[in-house]
């Protein structure tokens, strides 16, 4: 820090000397991991600044595009309009979560691929984690269901329809692996 | 849906051009380990928050930061008094620059416009430091601002003196215009836009004794590292920047913005790695934006629809100190033939950030307004508006008489009339209807110049055969990495797999800037030459050797599935030939040079390119010839016969670019494109309170873009075209020919399904009332 800094202090050793935290446990991909972070922290912002979990994609920070969705218990959740505190004891997929690191992909992943269903891929994590749940919700059978519950999702570079086509292609292939 | 081969052309000596492969970085990108910039794993990193003017135009007379200082791990807050004289001055990108604005934000404490940054908060935590920027207090002397278009139709002014300006013009257009015995004048305007890709701007910079590395998401890494050298005073070779996948960039990513200095200064001042994440709010007035526009245009036709008189004038908005303008009338004014033309572009200034590339930038708001005008002389005429387009077809520049290229346009047309099924439109507006729903049919023309730049590429071919291309060229989502991995496969003949591609860091070969659609062509052109380089040393030694092609014509061997190949039959694998050139790797470095460069550019463009100045020869003026791609766009529209509820649930566009490297990426392209252009027809603008000169609606609810349920059926048909006068590989970059036509063949529709003829857009159900 120079000497025209407004600030005089040195900086501090680390988080914990200057601002309050909380100690957290959270479950995620079935591991419990510790985070130590600001009580305000949001899930999104713990997974990707604590956890290094940076699947998880920060587009808009107030629940406006869908590129932080998680599942919390089984259920699709916006990470960035979350609390960290407030998902302790709960379990947490993310992205990273969805697949082993080697081997077969997820039926969506691969759909996703096989579809060409993004471009830039910055909102394609959301976008996963939304199908999948869309396909376990019971929503989509048919292609305007799939369209409207698929609609808190956006993508600029708009793969659209073929975010339609891969969820078609997965749906089956998801029933069959989970019967 | 999947492609055939068939649909683009046919399939090429390695077989890999044209053939649809998946994108080779989507497993990448599905499961969440792309690191795009913001994602990088870095230790005990500090956060940033940026503090932006509420107001417009004045002063900054006091800053109050105690409170802010008092927030629990704070760590250092930067504003003009400490900054002043920290940052040079470097040129404007759109006059061979560097910076997207020569607005210098925090060096002094003058407002320029409502957003611009004043303060940045460095942190513990992100919490903190957002907490503490709420807690900047500011004392500012308040100027009224001028928030862009004073009068909602601006006056004609006098066109065309050839001697004082520029402007594309021939022949008479007023008189020629007066005595057309069918005449349409009418004015046209688009909205403000942004481009709000999903990813935000953000960025990192880690210092590492006096090397600054930079995390940061770019269309031109080269350009970024060399303009924030220059703003810090320091050697390129001492900037890094690493940007290997971009979260959509669409123009706002492709030049140097104010932030990144003041990250690297933080970094500097703390010695510790400084992140930011601009917020979506902050992406409106951090970056650049399409301005709005208006258009003035007159068409005079004969009775046959033949167009005797063209005229467009167009006013745009920029900042206070920057001329930036988009002028595509370079292209509207060659679109059709015409004995009589004349064209104009007016600036306006304002208290505005600077305005920039977005998405096709010169072309989308001219091309709605010459688009809607045309469709409005084809009702006047009585006559099919693809007939009047087919009457008006050019193959030479109207003005100077060069000719295209290549021009399919009509092919377009009839490609895509037959799949939308035209032929059973009736052309009565309203006439055609579905229960309570009127629909519409419109059509437009799309167009874009193939614009090709210098470009680097160096192409590795390792002892197991495999091969590493490496180039400092960006994918934004555009599928770069498979058009390049596909090129060196079908040259080297190795499958795709075997095939790495590095992009997106500024240590790499230089590569021009991923905008005006120039990249696919540039660095394909670039590879290709360097895979040449290393057949021909191969073969060479080939020739020469004791081997199988002992003796052979060095022009006959051919190279496919990892084998050399004779005519004979005989063959050889890749590796047993390149061992023969030495253990290790081998290597070749390309410096494309386009074909059309003026000598000019064939001069100074390598090394300007190294220094990450814009450099590019233009599709408007490729020496003897012209040269751009064409589509045609099909809409259909339904509007509500008594809510008004507008809905598009079908467009078809057909496009001939050249050739197709990449089939998948492409579709996806132009797919994306329609989209894109159905979003600005109907949907997008960004709305601006007049009297503070502040937008209203920055953030991702309230700036309408569409959903997965406002877009139904898409459908792109690819047209095959050769040409080779464009450059060597035959390639027009189609980036951002999707989006052109759609406004228009949108506003047609709305017409045709309700009489009423929107001129300002988007078209919203409240102009249907
Ligand atoms: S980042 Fe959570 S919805 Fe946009
Ligand atoms: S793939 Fe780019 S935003 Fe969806």
């Amino acid at each position: 820090m120079d000497a025209s800094s407004p600030l005089k202090s040195s900086p501090p050793e680390n988080l914990r000397d200057r601002c309050q935290t909380l100690d957290l446990v959270l479950q995620v991909n079935g591991r419990s991991r510790r985070v130590v972070a600001d009580p305000r922290v949001t899930l999104l912002d713990a997974l990707r600044e604590n956890l290094g979990l940076t699947g998880s994609k920060k587009g808009c920070d107030h629940g406006q595009c869908g590129a932080c969705t998680v599942h919390v218990d089984g259920r699709r959740v916006l990470s960035c309009l979350t609390f960290a505190a407030a998902a302790e004891g709960k379990h947490i997929t993310t992205i990273e979560g969805l697949a082993p690191q080697e081997g077969d992909l997820h039926p969506m992943q691969q759909a996703f691929m096989d579809h060409d269903a993004f471009q830039c891929g910055y909102c394609t994590p959301g976008q996963i984690m939304s199908a999948v749940a869309c396909v376990t919700e019971g929503h989509a059978e048919t292609d305007a269901d799939i369209r409207e519950y698929m609609s808190g999702n956006l993508c600029r570079c708009a793969a659209y329809p073929n975010i339609v086509d891969a969820i078609k292609q997965a749906k089956p292939l998801m029933r069959e692996r989970d019967a | 849906m999947t492609i055939s081969e068939s649909q683009v052309g046919p399939i090429s000596e390695g077989g890999m051009f044209g053939k649809p492969v998946p994108r080779i970085d989507g497993r990448l990108k599905v499961t969440g380990a792309a690191c795009y910039p913001s994602d990088t794993p870095m230790e005990d990193t500090a956060h940033a928050y940026l503090v932006t003017s509420a107001i417009a135009r004045g002063k900054i007379k006091a800053f109050h930061l105690e409170d802010a200082k008092a927030v629990d791990g704070v760590l250092d807050i930067l504003t003009w008094e400490n900054m002043k004289g920290k940052v040079r001055s470097v040129r404007f990108f759109a006059g061979g620059g560097y910076a997207s604005s020569t607005i210098m934000p925090m060096s002094s404490s003058k407002i320029w416009h409502a957003g611009q940054i004043i303060a940045v908060v460095i942190a513990e935590s992100f919490e903190a430091a957002r907490e503490a920027a709420y807690k900047v207090g500011v004392d500012y002397a308040v100027n009224k601002p001028k928030a862009g278009f004073d009068e909602s139709r601006p006056q004609p002014r006098p066109m065309t003196n050839p001697l004082t300006r520029s402007d594309p013009a021939t022949g008479d257009a007023e008189k020629a215009f007066a005595a057309a015995p069918v005449k349409i004048e009418a004015y046209y305007s688009t909205p403000t836009q942004h481009h709000n890709a999903i990813e935000l701007f953000s960025t990192t910079c880690v210092w590492s004794g006096d090397q600054l590395t930079i995390y940061e998401p770019s269309q031109y890494v080269h350009g970024l590292k060399n303009g924030v050298a220059r703003q810090l005073g320091i050697k390129p070779d001492k900037v890094r920047i690493i940007s290997p996948f971009v979260g959509g960039g669409f123009g706002g990513k492709a030049a140097l913005t104010a932030r990144t200095a003041f990250i690297a200064l933080a970094a500097q001042r703390l010695n510790r790695p400084v992140k930011l994440v601009a917020t979506r709010k902050q992406a409106y007035t951090v970056s650049n934006f399409r301005a709005e526009t208006q258009h003035l245009i007159k068409l005079g036709a004969e009775s046959n629809g033949q167009l005797t008189s063209l005229s467009h004038e167009g006013w745009e908005v920029s900042s206070r100190p920057d001329e930036y303008k988009v002028a595509g009338t370079e292209t509207t004014a060659v679109l059709y033939a015409c004995p009589n033309i004349a064209t104009r572009v007016n600036v306006i200034h304002a208290d505005r950030s600077t305005p920039g590339f977005m998405r096709s930038p010169a072309e989308v708001p001219y091309i709605f307004a010459i688009e809607s005008a045309m469709d409005e002389l084809a009702v006047a005429l009585h006559m099919d508006p693809v007939e009047l387009r087919r009457i008006n077809d050019t193959q030479i520049n109207p003005i100077t008489d060069a000719p295209y290229s290549s021009r399919a346009l009509m092919t377009c047309y009839d490609t895509a009339a037959k799949a939308f099924g035209w032929a059973s439109r009736n052309p009565v507006p309203g006439s055609m209807t579905d229960g309570d729903w009127l629909i519409g049919w419109g059509c437009a023309t799309s167009c874009y110049p193939t614009n090709v730049a210098p470009a680097e590429a160096k192409v590795t071919l390792a002892p197991n055969g495999s091969v590493r291309v490496q180039s400092a060229g960006h994918d934004i989502g555009t599928g770069a990495y498979t058009a390049l991995a596909i090129t060196a496969a079908e040259f080297l003949g190795v499958p795709l797999e075997r095939v790495s591609v590095e992009l997106g860091d500024s240590t790499l070969p230089p590569a021009p800037v991923a905008g005006g659609s120039n990249a696919t062509a540039s660095i394909c052109n670039a590879v290709a030459d360097a895979c040449k380089e290393l057949r021909h040393r191969l073969v060479t030694a080939a020739v020469a050797s004791n081997g199988p092609m002992h003796g052979l014509d060095r022009d006959m061997i051919t190279f496919s599935d990892g084998q050399l190949r004779a005519p004979d039959g005989q063959s050889e694998t890749l590796m047993a030939a390149s061992a023969r050139l030495g253990f290790g790797p081998i290597e070749a470095h390309a410096k494309y040079m386009p074909e059309i460069a003026s000598k000019t550019i064939k001069l100074v463009g390598n090394a300007m390119l190294g220094k990450g100045l814009p450099i590019m020869a233009s599709g408007t003026s490729a020496g003897d010839h012209i040269q751009y791609a064409f589509g045609a766009e099909f809409v259909e529209v339904r509007v509500h016969r008594r809510t008004r509820e507008i809905r598009a649930p079908r467009i078809v566009g057909a496009f001939a670019a050249g050739r197709i490297i990449s089939p998948t990426t492409a579709r996806s392209q132009l797919m994306g494109g329609l989209i894109w252009g159905i979003s600005a027809a109907l949907h997008e603008a960004t709305e601006m309170d007049h009297r503070f000169a502040r937008y209203v609606n920055d953030d991702l609810a309230e700036y309408m873009v569409p959903v997965n349920a406002d877009i139904q059926d898409v459908e792109v048909i690819f047209v095959p075209e050769d040409d080779t006068k464009v450059n060597a590989l035959g390639i027009k970059g189609l980036g951002e020919l999707g989006n052109v036509g759609t406004n228009a063949a949108v506003a047609n529709a709305v017409y045709h399904a309700t009489g009423q003829r929107i001129r300002d857009l988007p078209i919203r159900l409240e102009n249907l009332l």
